[in-house]
C-alpha cells in the first residue's frame, strides 16, 4: 500500500485515527524520553542500521526505493519526512512500524513486524538526532590505546582481549599445559604433529623464552609456507583441472609453488599482493611474478561443446571480480552483478567498474625452467602468431597454436594473466546478462572507497593495498585470527558490509590491521610477524577446555575466556596421520601426485581421469599435493569439508558425520597409516604393553595416556592376535576426536 | 564372540564411570534404538504441514526429448525441412545449430490415453498404465543450455558450479528419519557418469553433513564401507566401542558435547555397515516385485536403482536422486533412432513400475517422485550422420507424481511446433519452489547465510505452482 503517500503532505494522507494515533504516540514517546535519560546512547552501527537493514532496505536501500523512499540515507529519508531528527513522533518511520493495521511496515507478507525493543530503539535514536554514521568498515582503521587491565599484560592483544572479560567479570582460562601447547602451534603453524623429541625438547626447556624459541623454529620451517599456502589455495579456488563438466587437466602448480616459497620468505603482503594480481604490469616483469599472476587463472574454464566462448570468458571476468572483493575487501559484490546491491553501497555500475580491471586479460601459458631452446622456439612461434593475427590467417594461428602447445607439453607450464595491447570496453551488463550492454564504464574503484589513481590492474593491485583503502589489512588481519581461533574477529570474514557481523573487538581489529600493515618497529606487510605475534599471545594459549560456568556467559565463546578445540582441515587429517605413522615424505613442491583413492570415484564423472596411484615417496605427500580434479576431488577431501575449488572459499566448514566415521576407520590409506604406525610402536618403544601405548599415546597425542585410558586400551588389545595387535591400536587411536582435533 | 560385554563392563565400572553414564547410548545405538539422534540430521519440524516426506528424483541427464516422447506436434512433420519462422528463434543461442536451422519432424507415433488424454508416445508403452496418477508438466521452461550449468542449474538453481544440490537444502530443512542410512542418496546408471559430476549433488556451502552419498556399484553402496580386510564384523565392534569409550573419556576432561557427535557418527557408521548391503541385497525382494521392474539382483540398471529408491524412502531416506544418462541426441552416435529406442526401453518399464509399486505399498501418498532432464530438444533438426535435436531450454516436459500433487493432471501447453510455452509455464525454479512446498518447506524461508547474503535453492525467485497441487 501507499507507495505515493510519501510525496504529499502529511493532512493530505493520515486518516483522522491515525492523526489521533500520532498524538498516542507522542504521549507514549514523552513517557519513554524519560527511560531513556538513564541509559548510554544508541549505537546506531549495533542498534539500528542492523535493524533498518534487515526489515527495511530490501524495499527503501540502495537498490529499491518503493515509494521513492530510501531510508539508508540520511538526507533522503529526512526529506521524504520518514525521519525528523529529534522528533521521533513526527516521523513517519515510527508511525509505520508501530502500526498495527494494514499500514504496518514491514507488510505482513514481506517480514515480521519490528519488537518493541527494535522500535524503542529507533524511537530514542530518532529522537537524539537520527545521526547516520558511516559503517565502521569503511572507515580506516584507527590507533586506539590498548585498556589498562588489573592483571598486567605485556601483548596489546591480551590487553584488549583481557579489557573486556574484566568488564564482563569473566575470568580468562589459565595457559594450556605444555604437551598442548606445543601440538597446538605446531599443527596451527606448519601443520604437522611434533615429533616425541620435540616435545621432550620443549617440555624439559627451562629457559624464560621456551616458548618464543619454539615459535621461531617453526616459523623458519619450510613446513610453514606449505600450511599458510592452503589457505590461500582455497581464497584462490585453486584446482589442477578445469572444472565444469569435462574437467579437463590444467598445469598450474608452479603457481602453487610460488605461494608456498611467498609463505616462507615472508614477502610482505602488499608486494604478494601485487604480484599476483598485476605481476605481468611490473616494469621488467620476472618470470617469478609472471608466475604469480597465476592467482587469477585458477578461474574454471568451460570446454564443453558447444558453449559460447565470449559467454565463459564474461564468467571468468565475473569470478576475477568476485573474487577480489571477497578475497581483499571482504565485500560480496556478486550481489551488484546484476542490480545495485540490497544492503551495501555498491552499485551495479560500481560493479561493472571493478569489472573492468579484469576485462582486457589475455590468458595465455608460459613455460618454467624449460631449456633455453626450447624457449626461443616458443618465443618465435609467438612472434609468428602475432605476424599471422595481422595478416588475419587464423588456419595459421591455429596451426602455430597447436605446435606450441606440443612443445610446451615437453616442459613444465604454468597459467598466467596478459594485459591485452587494446583494452577491450566494458558495459554495465543488465540484469547480469552478457548480451545486454548498459552503459560503458571505466575501471574504478568502488564509490564508498577513497578512488584508485590509475586504471590499470596494477593501479588496483596498489590501491588495495595503499593506506586510503581502510578494507584490507582488516579482513586479512581478521582470517589470520580465524586460523588461530576458528572464527575471525569478525565473524562474518567475508562479509564486512553493513550485512556482516560487527567486530567482536573492533579495538583489536584495528590495531592488528595497523600492525600490520605499518608497524611502530619492523617490516610492514609481513605475515610472519602477525602469526607470531598472535600465537604467543595469552590469549591464544589458553586452555580449549570447556567452562560450564562460560556455558551461559559467553557460550559461543565470542569473548576468548578460552582457546577453542578445532577439528583439523581434510589436509590437516592425512598430515597428522602421515606424521604419527612415521610415513610422511617430507618434500616440498612440485608437481601434484596421486595417493590412493578407490577408483569407484570417477564412476561419477563424466570423464574417466588418470589417477596413476604413486608409489614411493610420492604416495605420502602432504595432503596439499594431491592432485585436485575439481568435479571429482579425492574423498578425503570432499569428505572433510575441502574447499570445493569453485568460489573463492574463505572458511572451511567443520562437520561432523558418519561418513567421516567409515573414512577414518576403513579407508585403505588411513588404514595403511594405521599398520605403520602399529609397527613403528613395535619398533621404537619398549616391549611391554603399557608401554607401548605410552608411547603411542606420545606419538599421537604428545601426551600420556591417563590410567583410565591405558587400561581400556590394553583390554582392547589383549584378546588381539599379536600379530595385528599394534596396528589395531593405532587404528583406535588415529580414529579418535583428539586425533583429528587441534586442542 | 571374541568380545566380551562383561570386561567392558568391568572396565567401566573400574574407571569410574559406570555404565550408565557412558555406554548407555552405544547399548541403545546398537539396539537400533536411535536414542540420541546427536547429529546435524536429525529430523527437524518443516515450516508447515507437509504433503510429501520422501523425494525420488528421476534426473535423466542430457535432456530427452520432449517431441519425440510427451509432446505431440504434428505440425512439425508438415513443416519439416522448412525453416523456423524468425519469429520464434530472433536472439535466442543455441549449443550447436545455427539460426537458419531446419523444422524436423518426429518420426514417432502418438496416441492418447488415460481419463486426462494424455498424448504418449509409443516409445513408453509403460507410461500408458500410469498417465492417470501423474501430472504432466508439458510447459518446462530453464535458462541454460549448456549440460554442465543446465544440469546444476536444475538441481541447485543456480548454473554457477558451487551451490547446494535440492537433497542437500531438503535434508539441511529437514533433517533425516534414517537412523542408518544417508539422508540424501544418488543412484547412477547409464554408460558413463553426468556432466556436471558431483556439483549436482553437492553440499555447497552447507556443511558436508548435507552432501549427497553416490551410491557405488555392487553390494557395498558407500565408498569405504567395509571394514579393513580381516577385520570382522565383532573385531569392528570392539573396535568402535574402544574407540566411543576413550573419546568419552577425552570427554569427560576437554567437556566439548562436539565428541558426543563424533560417538554418535561412529554408532550411524556401524549401523550402515549392515543396513547399506541389505539394503542392497534385491534377493529379499519378490519375483513378482523384481518382475515389474525389470530388476535383477546383482546387476546394476536404472531398474534396480527404482527398486533401491523405494527400499530406500521406506528405510527414511529423505532425498533419492537417480541419475541416468545418456540422454543427449544430437545425432551422430547419439540419435533419434536406435540410441533413443534403447534409452527408452531401459527407463520406461521402471519409470512406471516405481509409480506402481509405491501406489500398491501406500507410500505414493507421502512420496514426491519427479521425471526429466536439464532441458528438452529443439523442433530444429541438427545436421549430423544421422538425425538428432539440439538444446532446447524455451519448453519441454517433466512429470510429477505423489506427494500432494495431482493425478491425471496436464498442465502447460507449448506453441503447434513445441518452440516457446504458451500456457501454463513452470520455469526449473517454480519446480523447485513446488517441490519444497511439499514437503512442507517455504522456499522463501530455507535460507543458509553465505558470503553476506541468505542464498536459497531458488535463488530470487520462483512460485509455487498451486494449480498442479491436489
Amino acid at each position: 500500500m501507499g507507495c505515493k503517500l510519501r510525496t504529499m503532505k502529511r493532512s493530505e494522507i493520515l486518516p483522522v485515527d491515525v492523526m489521533f494515533r500520532s498524538v498516542l504516540v507522542s504521549l507514549v514517546f514523552f513517557a519513554t524520553v524519560k527511560a531513556f535519560a538513564t541509559e548510554p546512547g544508541v549505537d546506531f552501527a549495533r542498534d539500528i542500521r542492523p535493524v533498518l537493514s534487515n526489515k527495511c532496505f530490501k524495499c527503501h536501500g540502495p537498490a529499491t526505493q518503493k515509494a521513492k523512499l530510501r531510508l539508508d540515507d540520511r538526507a533522503a529519508a529526512i526529506k521524504s519526512e520518514a525521519i525528523v531528527p529529534g522528533k521521533p513522533a513526527e516521523s513517519l518511520l515510527i508511525e509505520r512500524i508501530a502500526a498495527h493495521d494494514e499500514s504496518r511496515m514491514p507488510p505482513e507478507d514481506v517480514g515480521d513486524p519490528l519488537t518493541p525493543e527494535q522500535i524503542r530503539l529507533i524511537t530514542k535514536w530518532i529522537a537524539e538526532g537520527a545521526e547516520y554514521p558511516p559503517h565502521w568498515a569503511f572507515v580506516k582503521p584507527a590507533q586506539k590505546p590498548s585498556p589498562k587491565t588489573a592483571t598486567p599484560t605485556s601483548n596489546p592483544i591480551d590487553a584488549f582481549i583481557l579489557g573486556k572479560l574484566e568488564q564482563m567479570k569473566i575470568r580468562p582460562s589459565a595457559e594450556a599445559d605444555r604437551l598442548t601447547l606445543i601440538r597446538r602451534v605446531t599443527l596451527d603453524l606448519i601443520g604437522l604433529l611434533p615429533t616425541p623429541q620435540e616435545v621432550e625438547d620443549f617440555v624439559s626447556d627451562n629457559s624464560p623464552n621456551a616458548y618464543e624459541k619454539l615459535v621461531d623454529r617453526l616459523l623458519k620451517s619450510p613446513h610453514y609456507g606449505e600450511r599458510q599456502a592452503r589457505y590461500w589455495l582455497d581464497l584462490a579456488r585453486y584446482a589442477d583441472s578445469n572444472g565444469y563438466t569435462i574437467d579437463g587437466a590444467r598445469m598450474i602448480w608452479p603457481w602453487r609453488d610460488w605461494v608456498i616459497e611467498a609463505f616462507n620468505k615472508d614477502m610482505p603482503f602488499d608486494q604478494f599482493t601485487v604480484e599476483q594480481l598485476a605481476g605481468d604490469l611490473l616494469p621488467k616483469a620476472t618470470q617469478e611474478q609472471r608466475i604469480a599472476t597465476g592467482f587469477h587463472r585458477n578461474t574454471a574454464f568451460n570446454e564443453e561443446g558447444g558453449t559460447d566462448a565470449e559467454q565463459f570468458r564474461v564468467e571468468r571476468v565475473i569470478d576475477r571480480t568476485n573474487t577480489t572483493a571477497a578475497v581483499w575487501l571482504g565485500l560480496t559484490m556478486g550481489c551488484a552483478q546484476c542490480h545495485d546491491h540490497k544492503f551495501d553501497p555498491v552499485s551495479q555500475k560500481d560493479y561493472y567498474r571493478l569489472y573492468a580491471y579484469f576485462n582486457s586479460c589475455d590468458e595465455p601459458t608460459i613455460t618454467i625452467g624449460g631449456s633455453p631452446d626450447l624457449e626461443k622456439k616458443i618465443a618465435e612461434l609467438n612472434t609468428k602468431i602475432a605476424k599471422l593475427q595481422k595478416v588475419g590467417d587464423q588456419p595459421g594461428v591455429n596451426k602455430t597454436k597447436a605446435e606450441i602447445k606440443k612443445l610446451q607439453g615437453k616442459i613444465p607450464s604454468t597459467l598466467i594473466m596478459r594485459e591485452r595491447a587494446k583494452p577491450r570496453e566494458s558495459f554495465i551488463q543488465i540484469r547480469g546478462d552478457f548480451l545486454r550492454k548498459g552503459e560503458i564504464v571505466n575501471p574504478g574503484t568502488p564509490s564508498v572507497l577513497p578512488a584508485a589513481t590509475g586504471s590499470s590492474r596494477l593501479d588496483l593491485a596498489r590501491w588495495l593495498v595503499s593506506d586510503a583503502n581502510p578494507l584490507t589489512s582488516r579482513v586479512v588481519v581478521n582470517r589470520y585470527w580465524q586460523q588461530f581461533f576458528g572464527r575471525g574477529l569478525v565473524e562474518t570474514e567475508n562479509d564486512f558490509g553493513i550485512q556482516g557481523n560487527l567486530p567482536t573487538h573492533p579495538e583489536l581489529l584495528d590495531w592488528l590491521a595497523l600492525e600490520f600493515m605499518k608497524p611502530k618497529s619492523g617490516t610492514p606487510w609481513s605475515t610472519k610477524r602477525i602469526h607470531k605475534t598472535i600465537v604467543m599471545s595469552e590469549t591464544y594459549r589458553r586452555s580449549s577446555h570447556s567452562r560450564s560456568d562460560l556455558n551461559e556467559r559467553d557460550p559461543r565463546n565470542l569473548y576468548l575466556a578460552r582457546q577453542n578445540r578445532l577439528r583439523l582441515e581434510a589436509e590437516g587429517i592425512r598430515d597428522a596421520a602421515l606424521s604419527a605413522s612415521g610415513l610422511l615424505t617430507p618434500k616440498v613442491g612440485g608437481p601434484p601426485v596421486y595417493p590412493p583413492q578407490p577408483a569407484e570415484v570417477f564412476s561419477f564423472t563424466q570423464s574417466r581421469h588418470p589417477w596413476p596411484e604413486s608409489k614411493g615417496p610420492d604416495r605420502y605427500r602432504r595432503g596439499l599435493y594431491t592432485y585436485i580434479w575439481r568435479q571429482s576431488q579425492h574423498p578425503l577431501l570432499t569428505t572433510f569439508d575441502g574447499a570445493d575449488a569453485q568460489t573463492a572459499c574463505t572458511k572451511r566448514n567443520r562437520s561432523n558425520t558418519p561418513l567421516q566415521a567409515l573414512h577414518l576407520a576403513n579407508d585403505p590409506a588411513f588404514y595403511e597409516f594405521a599398520t605403520a604406525l602399529g609397527k613403528r610402536i613395535v619398533a621404537e618403544a619398549p616391549t611391554d604393553d603399557p608401554g607401548r601405548v605410552q608411547k603411542a599415546y606420545r606419538l599421537c597425542f604428545g601426551r600420556q595416556p591417563t590410567e583410565a585410558e591405558s587400561e581400556r586400551l590394553l583390554s582392547y588389545a589383549k584378546d588381539l592376535p599379536e600379530a595385528d595387535r599394534w596396528t589395531a591400536v593405532a587404528r583406535v587411536l588415529m580414529n579418535l576426536d583428539e586425533f583429528i582435533t587441534r586442542e | 564372540m571374541l568380545h566380551s560385554e562383561s570386561t567392558r563392563r568391568d572396565f567401566l565400572n573400574a574407571s569410574g564411570l559406570g555404565i550408565g553414564s557412558m555406554a548407555l547410548s552405544s547399548l541403545l545405538a546398537r539396539d537400533g534404538h536411535a536414542a540420541e539422534r546427536n547429529d546435524p540430521l536429525a529430523p527437524k519440524k518443516p515450516h508447515f504441514a507437509p504433503r510429501a516426506k520422501a523425494v525420488i528424483f528421476l534426473f535423466m541427464a542430457g535432456g530427452p526429448s520432449n517431441l519425440e516422447l510427451f509432446d505431440h506436434k504434428p505440425e512439425l512433420n508438415k513443416l519439416t525441412g522448412q525453416k523456423v519462422p524468425e519469429s520464434f528463434t530472433q536472439g535466442k543461442r543455441f549449443a550447436f545449430i545455427k539460426g537458419d536451422a531446419k523444422i524436423l519432424g518426429c518420426a514417432r507415433k502418438f496416441s492418447r490415453y488415460g481419463k486426462c488424454g494424455m498424448d504418449l508416445s509409443e516409445l513408453l508403452p509403460h507410461h500408458r498404465d500410469i498417465v492417470d496418477d501423474v501430472c504432466w508438466l508439458r510447459g518446462m521452461k530453464t535458462d541454460v543450455f549448456n549440460h554442465g550449468p543446465a544440469k546444476v542449474f536444475l538441481s541447485t538453481g543456480s548454473p554457477q558450479f558451487g551451490r547446494p544440490g535440492m537433497g542437500a537444502w531438503v535434508t539441511y530443512g529437514l533433517g533425516s528419519e534414517a537412523d542408518n542410512l544417508p539422508g540424501y542418496v544418488v543412484l547412477q546408471s547409464g554408460p558413463r557418469g553426468p556432466r556436471g559430476g558431483a556439483a549436482i549433488w553437492s553440499n555447497g556451502f552447507l556443511p558436508s553433513t548435507y552432501q549427497g552419498v553416490p551410491f557405488l556399484k555392487g553390494e557395498n553402496p558407500i565408498l569405504d564401507l567395509s571394514s579393513p580386510p580381516g577385520v570382522d564384523r565383532n573385531q569392528q565392534r570392539e573396535f568402535v566401542d574402544a574407540v566411543g569409550d576413550l573419546n568419552r573419556l577425552r570427554k569427560q576432561t576437554v567437556g566439548d558435547p562436539e565428541i558426543e557427535t563424533r560417538i554418535a557418527a561412529y554408532e550411524m557408521a556401524f549401523r550402515m555397515q549392515t543396513a547399506a548391503p541389505e539394503l542392497m541385497d534385491l534377493k529379499k525382494e519378490s519375483a513378482e516385485t523384481l518382475k515389474l521392474y525389470g530388476a535383477v539382483p546383482g546387476k546394476s540398471s536404472f531398474a534396480n536403482n527404482c527398486l533401491l529408491a523405494r527400499r530406500l524412502v521406506e528405510r527414511g531416506t529423505r532425498f533419492i536422486q537417480l541419475i541416468h544418462t545418456d540422454w543427449d541426441h544430437h545425432g551422430g552416435s547419439l540419435d533419434l533412432g536406435k540410441s533413443l529406442d534403447n534409452i527408452c526401453k531401459e527407463v520406461d518399464q521402471p519409470s512406471a513400475a516405481l509409480i506402481k509399486d509405491l501406489k500398491r505399498t501406500g507410500l505414493l501418498d507421502d512420496t514426491l517422485v519427479i521425471w526429466g532432464g536439464e532441458f528438452g530438444r529443439t523442433p530444429m533438426g541438427e545436421t549430423r550422420e544421422t538425425i538428432g535435436r539440439d538444446h532446447h531450454i524455451d519448453s519441454y516436459t517433466m512429470w510429477m507424481a505423489g506427494g500432494g500433487v495431482k493425478p491425471g493432471y496436464l498442465h502447460g501447453k507449448s506453441d503447434e511446433i513445441g518452440y516457446n510455452v504458451i500456457e501454463d509455464q513452470v520455469h526449473v525454479h517454480d519446480l523447485q519452489a513446488t517441490i519444497l512446498n511439499q514437503l512442507g518447506l517455504d522456499h522463501t524461508k530455507l535460507t543458509f547465510r553465505f558470503q553476506g547474503r541468505d542464498f536459497r535453492l531458488t535463488d530470487v525467485h520462483g512460485n509455487v505452482v498451486r494449480e498442479i497441487l491436489a
